[in-house]
């Protein structure tokens, strides 16, 4: 089937087998393996991006379910020049990461965060990371991060 | 070992420099297995035995032949495969050596043995492939217990071990029985630990591409131990070493599952090499790995101590099994969990008298591997639990009659019952100073004060553990294997123009070995931490490293790479002094330039330095050979043990049995400390599986071998809505090794069992003999206890 998304801003058109999941699509058929996959069934949360404005798990997704969607993976979040995302910053300034293979889904589920609630209490942040799991860095770092990233951003927009 | 030249400015360590890492981690580019593409690269789906122990009468598969995409099935008697055994050595008395096909051949010994692999053009016909294979199976009676009575056997496991027993072993010092005849008291305990496994994040991956033309393998896969994996291909493949190159890019996640060579994996490079020129991927999916990677963990012990009446410990006798699987763990032995457990068992203890006997029980399930912390979990809870009851038998305080029998400073070093060589003695200090952080008189008035007033009862549990890290030549002895892991190699070598490339045999599965390794090299050689790019992972550019194991890189890979740093250094220097005729003693080398002592301007940099010994060797003056590179190994011989306490505080609802944590605190001795972010984070990570081990995770067969467990839904990992605030502190006692290091990769994992049985202990009064502790078992556990 052909279908068409647009991934960070950028519109492909693909050709796809109905059974094929957006993880398989994303990762295969347009070559951006950062979304990760940990487990293929739904629990881990490695594979998280967005669509639509909502985070989303892709392993639980068929590619046709995206057709006309709007997605942002991680291969979008730093500037186009390479500057970091604030969160991507914090990230590596609290050690929010080791091997990486969690870290996508946790910049992405930790971006809705961020965008739907400017200022999260860290049990907040605890709460609301709780669907992704990482198996190495006892999640110490990460809910650092993400409390870090939320003050620098709204340092840097300070309308609110 | 300590450096004659004018030392560096150390600038790089013992700061939280960027990690190298990072940059490409963070937006999605980093270089997995599991991303790797490749021209006419094809994919494999293993098919997997559904029952526990059977004889396989008939494999067909015509079907999955003529399925859509499929180009080719492989079984265990194709003859690529049929005279391939994996069979791990081990020179141990009594020892019993097993064959492991990398297909299953005649008979399958665990649900989830590979049993046939489909080649197909992509993963999803692969696995279409799969399912039209047909095999027939004959079942026999399956064991899933390693402490069954041999009665109960009646198809043994493999027919050269009737009783399914692969390695027994006894380690005695001193005289236990006499020992306990003249004990105070005498206490028993017999506790069993939970079956879990590592899981990382990324599942293993591997492709395999052979060469006919050139007879050259090369074979990326998500390995702690690419080295290793070469030699024992080497053997496996009959190809010359040198045409073997084994690539470990990015990997997600190791924690010991990946330092094993899986029957999958040589099932991939065999297939490859009757597929000349095309590629062969395989990367499993988590049902087959909580299925087929290894377990590990699931341990019995049956103990006796004896106590005098000042609390003085004076014999251990304990009986151990531990669950070995189908087969034995290759090239580890099944021995790797209970050598490590008997040898280890009286962790930080001093002790004269103790006998203990270990046992690695085949069984059909799947085995047991190296898993972060090997074992030690399971014995530091079995220790600790002597240790609350010896106590509790004393009326001692538990803490008081731990620190009565702590190896101290003045005992160093210090030679355990097994003959391991403890050369720290910074249990005491680690406890003073957790005891401190934690505020343990504060949590026993708030105890007594719930006592006497209601709310949830609240407990302390404790932990003290002795992490045998950097294990050199003569601490690796044990399990006596075809080779002897001991040193890493490390070469430094400085561009033409003054920049450096590091080439580690170290690896790395997220703890940042890119960074620390960068770190040291830059403080040896004198550069700065920028200047330094390091390459690790690929057996054709570092020269030898045996990987990522027993906390043993930073130890042994960072001593390699201070000893090479510091011998280009010295390269450096003397060309530097030959080329500008001033007398090396005087010179020094910092941020890349060389300074003559007393004068704040350098005086040539090591950029032009590296210029004449590549570029201009008109220049280059009598008796130097051209370039600027040395290659040193670093063998600790004995090892570092690191000392470590962890306390936490914890509360319980009598009428759901919800655990809540309210404190945990973890105090280690990491030595010196070459990037502290990284060491706390392996700290804090290891603490997090140590957690998950204790409260959550459990692989659970039933009686006629069937995971139970088989998804993430029924296999809880915690979250960072279970995983507690962890406050972390050092003490730090440098040691005898180049860069004063101790290995910190798995100490976190050790102690939390200890931690959280001993708190429902101490809360409810009801001892806690079988792990996971949930909210079902203390629930349960309370009925006992509570009219
Ligand atoms: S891979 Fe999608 S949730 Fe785990
Ligand atoms: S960083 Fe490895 S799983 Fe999270």
């Amino acid at each position: 089937m052909q279908i068409s998304l647009t991934v960070n801003g950028e519109r492909h058109r693909v050709d796809v087998e109905p059974r094929r999941t957006l993880a398989d699509a994303l990762r295969e058929d347009l070559g951006l393996t950062g979304t990760h996959l940990g487990c293929e069934h739904g629990v881990c949360g490695a594979c998280t991006i967005v669509v639509d404005g909502r985070p989303v798990r892709a392993c639980l997704m068929f590619a046709v379910q995206a057709d006309g969607a709007s997605i942002a993976t991680v291969e979008g979040l730093a500037a186009d020049d390479g500057t970091l995302h604030p969160l991507q910053e914090a990230f590596s300034r609290c050690h929010g990461l080791q091997c990486g293979a969690c870290t996508p889904g946790m910049l992405m589920t930790a971006l809705h965060l961020l965008d739907t609630e400017p200022a999260p209490s860290r049990d907040r942040i605890r709460a609301e990371m709780a669907g992704n799991i990482c198996r190495c860095t006892g999640y110490v770092g990460i809910v650092d991060a993400v409390e870090s990233a939320a003050a620098r951003q709204r340092e840097l927009a300070p309308e609110a | 070992m300590t450096t004659t030249s004018p030392a560096p400015e150390p600038t790089a360590s013992g700061t939280a420099v960027r990690r190298k890492e990072d940059a490409r981690l963070l937006t999605g580019r980093g270089r997995y297995v599991s991303d790797l593409t490749l021209p006419r690269m094809r994919h494999v789906a293993f098919v997997r035995s559904p029952l526990a122990h059977a004889h396989i009468t008939s494999v067909d598969v015509s079907e999955a032949l003529e399925t859509d995409g499929v180009s080719a099935v492989f079984t265990g008697d194709h003859p690529a495969l049929a005279s391939v055994s994996l069979r791990a050595q081990s020179g141990l008395p009594g020892y019993v050596e097993t064959d492991q096909p990398p297909l299953a051949r005649g008979k399958v010994r665990f649900a989830g043995e590979a049993v046939a692999a489909v080649v197909a053009d992509d993963r999803y016909h692969a696995e279409d492939g799969a399912e039209g294979v047909d095999v027939e199976y004959e079942p026999l009676s399956p064991q899933v217990c390693a402490w069954a009575s041999p009665e109960e056997i009646t198809d043994p496991v493999h027919d050269e071990a009737p009783d399914n027993v692969l390695l027994s072993r006894t380690f005695r010092a001193g005289d236990v029985e006499a020992a306990l005849a003249e004990a105070a008291v005498v206490v028993d305990r017999e506790v069993t630990t939970n079956r879990h496994g590592g899981n990382p994040i990324e599942c293993r991956a591997g492709v395999a591409r052979y060469e006919i033309a050139d007879r050259k393998l090369t074979f990326w896969s998500g390995t702690q131990v690419p080295y290793i994996v070469r030699t024992q291909l080497a053997g496996l493949l009959d190809l010359p070493e040198g045409n073997i190159r084994v690539i470990a890019p990015d990997v997600g996640g190791g924690f010991g599952v990946k330092a094993v060579l899986y029957p999958e994996d040589v099932a991939l490079c065999l297939m490859a090499m009757a597929m000349p020129g095309v590629a062969l991927k395989w990367v499993e999916d988590r049902v087959e790995h909580l299925l087929s990677a290894t377990h590990a963990r699931e341990h019995r012990y049956v103990l006796r101590a004896g106590f005098a009446a000042d609390g003085e410990l004076l014999a251990v006798k304990a009986d151990a099994w531990c669950n070995a699987g189908a087969y034995s763990v290759y090239p580890w032995t099944a021995g790797i969990e209970p050598l490590m457990a008997g040898g280890l068992l009286t962790g930080p203890y001093k002790l004269a008298h103790y006998e203990c006997t270990v046992r690695g029980v085949t069984t059909n399930t799947s085995p047991s591997g190296p898993y972060r912390g090997v074992a030690r979990p399971s014995t530091v809870f079995a220790m600790e639990a002597l240790m609350d009851s010896g106590a509790r038998a004393l009326e001692m305080d538990p803490i008081a009659l731990r620190r009565r029998n702590l190896i101290l400073p003045a005992d160093i070093p210090y030679t355990m019952p097994s003959r391991l060589v403890d050369d720290s003695g910074a249990y005491e200090a680690c406890l003073d100073q957790a005891l401190e952080t934690f505020g343990l008189e504060g949590w026993r008035a708030e105890q007594q004060r719930r006592r006497a007033g209601g709310g949830k009862p609240l407990g302390i549990g404790i932990g003290i553990y002795n992490e045998l890290t950097g294990l050199g030549r003569a601490a690796s002895a044990g399990p006596r294997m075809a080779f002897r892991t001991g040193h890493d190699a490390c070469t430094v070598r400085i561009n033409p123009d003054g920049a450096v490339t590091v080439f580690s045999g170290v690896t790395s599965q997220g703890q940042g070995l890119e960074t620390t390794m960068a770190q040291v090299v830059a403080d040896a050689l004198g550069v700065t931490y920028d200047a330094v790019e390091v390459r690790i992972g690929d057996t054709d550019e570092s020269l030898w490293g045996f990987g990522a194991f027993s906390s043993r890189q930073a130890v042994i890979g960072g001593g390699a790479a201070h000893l090479a740093g510091e011998h280009v250094r010295g390269k450096a220097l003397a060309l530097a002094a030959a080329l500008k005729e001033a007398p090396v003693e005087d010179l020094d080398l910092r941020g890349g330039e060389v300074y003559m002592a007393g004068q704040a301007k350098s005086i040539i940099s090591l950029a032009e330095v590296a210029r004449v010994a590549y570029l201009q060797s008109d220049r280059l003056p009598e008796g130097f050979e051209p370039g600027l590179e040395g290659t040193k190994f670093y063998d600790p011989i004995r090892g570092a043990f690191a000392a470590g306490v962890q306390l936490g505080a914890l509360e319980f609802d009598p009428a759901t049995g919800e655990i809540g944590i309210l404190s945990w605190v973890c105090v280690e001795d990491a030595g010196r400390i070459v990037h502290p972010v990284i060491v706390d984070g392996q700290i804090a990570g290891s603490i997090a599986q140590g957690i998950g081990g204790a409260m959550y995770e459990h692989l659970v067969y039933d009686e006629a071998g069937n995971l139970t467990t088989g998804t993430l839904l029924d296999y809880l990992m915690p979250t960072s809505g279970e995983i507690p605030e962890l406050t972390i502190g050092h003490v730090s006692t440098p040691a005898a090794n180049p860069t004063g290091v101790r290995g910190v990769g798995e100490g976190g994992t050790l102690a939390p069992n200890a931690v959280v049985a001993g708190a429902v202990a101490d809360a409810l009064g009801v001892e806690v003999d079988d792990l996971p502790v949930t909210p079902a078992s203390v629930w349960t556990l309370l009925q006992g206890v509570t009219p």
